[in-house]
């Protein structure tokens, strides 16, 4: 974790000065009467200050045989695939969703996943996305008025 | 009295109308499900539903979301018991206890001082919150925004304080909270900040997209990458009233965790995880026999359930009587209160004593629900609980869609809920907490709004903050906790190590 905590505390020291210079740009003010980029400009101030510490303390930290093995686990190539597709799914229905409409992108997205966790069967991935689809449709666009983009179904 | 008492049977009218009843059932039942379910949390399944509530009118509103509050805290204990996995991060003392005594086929009385120990204490809480909010609310009155200011820094100290492991990463999360806060329209000038001339900035951003990405994305992108499914619970529960020894043995856990909860679930972050574990601590060492805890001691599920669901009450305090919210929870209830158009803080319940009272008498209907919910009703949740993790989360996905979609019909909402999701999965990968920078979120305007004011009032001196007693006092206690946090290192150690 000290590796990773070195890395976030210089993330969080950059992302403080971008912040204290946009806030110089959007006019500070003074204590009489603080401009709107008074607060940003403490909260960059602060989150470099943060930022600062947590990398320093990295160094004053000595590294022990727990570190190494936690820091090992972090990663795992093989878990990192379980939250892909998922995450690619979820990309595809924003893109989609305006373009195609609500039924048919919940339909793929829902069927994409189900597949995916039941790869040998058809007929339970497609009952379980279409009836999903169905349901979800009465109750939120029939029964709570929700709006849902129509796409190239037209309803 | 005589006022206090109309205004008593004014919240059980509201709660008694079927509309309220039926709102209140369905909080109570989602709040059980998703304590039941360990990937989605009340704080999730209140930013889904929030949309959803902007139909109908605010009472009936607050109502559903507070049931899903309390609600989520009795549920949480039943998984906890049959399978050994906390359905909420509160109920993860209960597995020590609770899921021994179910080994020894005991799961039905374990559940059952579960569910009664929840009720007597969410009853009790709701009585002292009933008898505690509407005085702290008219001392409130007299605050001005100085002392807003302070105790929203105290607030926001103590929730850094007890966040889990490092308490530098808790702040850096709490000004990142506050920096996000920020993005939009300036109230003051009219000025655009940081919204790199995207229009959808402009409002800044929305606090249902940022805490359904952080709490209900980011839970189940870990729970994908971490474990499979759940472990089925084939026994059977029988004999759910505990006997006669039970009650004796858990009835003083019970009316300890009950005060202690509620107290703890005032302060800022401290709410139901904190008490279930100092109640838990504290039964341990009251106990004749502390080598029974975590063999199956019937007191070791009582004492934390009890805390627990009192604490939810207790965070309903601050909320009510300042304005304040002290978790995340209780900030998406502060949110639900402005989108309806309210004004939160210490004259909310003087002018819409319906929403206040309206809402404590719901809860005591809704504690009786959960109860019937939670014991004759328990083999509903067991069954939910056979239903595999990868038939769930492609449904949980789907509808923290619905959910961001559903605020402002735009896939731009939704975009900002996938990014923060990803962001999310990652503060937990490297160990930061989330709680923190969504309370930092809401208090951020709040907190800019009242040191401005402040400011304009003293001239620019700062000396307002610390020459008004009681702003001064919360600064004084916000250092105090500051500094003992770097003096009592290893008291926060052994806090990190026990959540």
């Amino acid at each position: 974790m000290k590796k990773y905590d070195r890395v976030g505390g210089l993330i969080w020291t950059i992302l403080g000065i971008l912040l204290c210079i946009g806030s110089v740009q959007l006019r500070l003010g003074n204590f009489n009467k603080p401009g709107p980029g008074f607060i940003p400009f403490l909260s960059g101030a602060f989150l470099i200050l943060f930022g600062l510490i947590l990398t320093l303390v990295t160094f004053l930290k000595e590294s022990g045989e727990e570190e190494k093995t936690r820091n090992e686990k972090i990663w795992v190539k093989e878990n990192w695939k379980r939250i892909f597709y998922p995450l690619f799914a979820l990309f595809g229905y924003i893109l989609l969703l305006d373009h195609v409409g609500f039924l048919i992108t919940t339909f793929l997205f829902l069927f994409f996943l189900f597949k995916l966790t039941v790869p040998k069967r058809w007929t339970m991935p497609l009952i379980l996305s279409g009836g999903t689809v169905v349901l979800s449709y009465l109750i939120f666009s029939v029964w709570l008025k929700c709006q849902f983009p129509k796409g190239i179904l037209n309803f | 009295m005589t006022g206090f008492l109309e205004n008593f049977s004014l919240g059980f009218q509201i709660a008694f109308t079927g509309a309220n009843l039926f709102y209140c059932f369905i909080g109570v039942f989602i709040g059980t499900l998703v304590g039941v379910l360990p990937g989605i949390g009340p704080a999730g399944a209140i930013s889904l539903l929030l949309p959803v509530t902007f139909g109908i009118n605010p009472v009936s509103a607050i109502i559903m979301l507070a049931g899903i509050y309390y609600g989520a805290q009795y549920g949480g204990s039943t998984t906890s018991i049959l399978v050994n996995i906390p359905g909420e991060s509160s109920t993860v003392v209960t597995c020590l206890d609770g899921y021994q005594m179910s080994l020894q086929g005991r799961a039905g009385p374990a559940l059952g001082i579960a569910a009664f120990g929840s009720f007597i204490a969410g009853t009790v809480g709701i009585i002292i919150l009933m008898f505690l909010a509407e005085p702290l609310s008219g001392v409130a009155i007299k605050f001005g925004p100085p002392e807003y200011f302070s105790l929203m820094i105290l607030a926001l100290t103590i929730l850094t304080y007890l966040a889990h492991g490092s308490m530098i990463k808790a702040i850096v999360m709490a000004f990142l909270g506050v920096s996000l806060s920020q993005i939009g329209m300036d109230i003051v000038t009219g000025q655009t900040r940081f919204t790199f001339g995207i229009m959808e900035l402009e409002d800044g951003i929305g606090l249902i997209p940022i805490v359904m990405g952080l709490f209900g994305i980011a839970e189940v992108l870990t729970n994908l990458e971490e474990s499979g499914d759940l472990e089925i619970f084939k026994a059977k529960i029988k004999g759910l009233l505990p006997n006669l020894r039970d009650w004796l043995d858990s009835i003083g856990a019970i009316i300890r965790g009950t005060f202690l909860g509620f107290f703890l679930g005032i302060l800022p972050g401290g709410g139901a995880i904190i008490s279930s574990f100092v109640s838990y601590a504290v039964e341990k060492k009251f106990s004749k026999h502390p080598e029974k805890f975590g063999t199956g001691a019937i007191e070791g599920v009582a004492g934390p359930e009890s805390a627990n669901n009192s604490a939810t009450s207790g965070a309903f305090i601050p909320l009510f009587a300042l304005g304040i919210p002290s978790n995340a929870v209780m900030a998406l209830l502060l949110g639900a209160l402005m989108i309806h158009g309210l004004q939160p803080g210490p004259l909310l319940i003087k002018q819409r004593p319906d929403i206040f009272w309206g809402t404590i008498a719901s809860m005591y209907i809704g504690n009786v629900m959960l109860l019937i919910l939670n014991l004759p009703l328990i083999g509903l949740w067991v069954k939910l609980l056979k239903v595999p993790y990868r038939i769930l989360f492609p449904l949980i996905l789907f509808f923290c869609l619905i959910g961001a979609y559903s605020i402002n019909n735009s896939t731009f909402d939704v975009l900002v809920m996938l990014i923060f999701g990803i962001i999310g999965y990652l503060f937990r990968k490297f160990q930061y907490e989330p709680a923190p920078l969504v309370l930092a979120f809401i208090l951020g305007p709040m907190l800019e709004n009242s040191l401005r004011q402040s400011l304009l009032i003293s001239e620019g001196s700062l000396w307002i903050f610390f020459t008004r007693p009681i702003s001064g006092v919360g600064l004084i206690i916000a250092l105090l906790v500051l500094l003992s946090s770097i003096f009592l290192k290893k008291h926060r150690q052994i806090i990190a190590k026990m959540s």
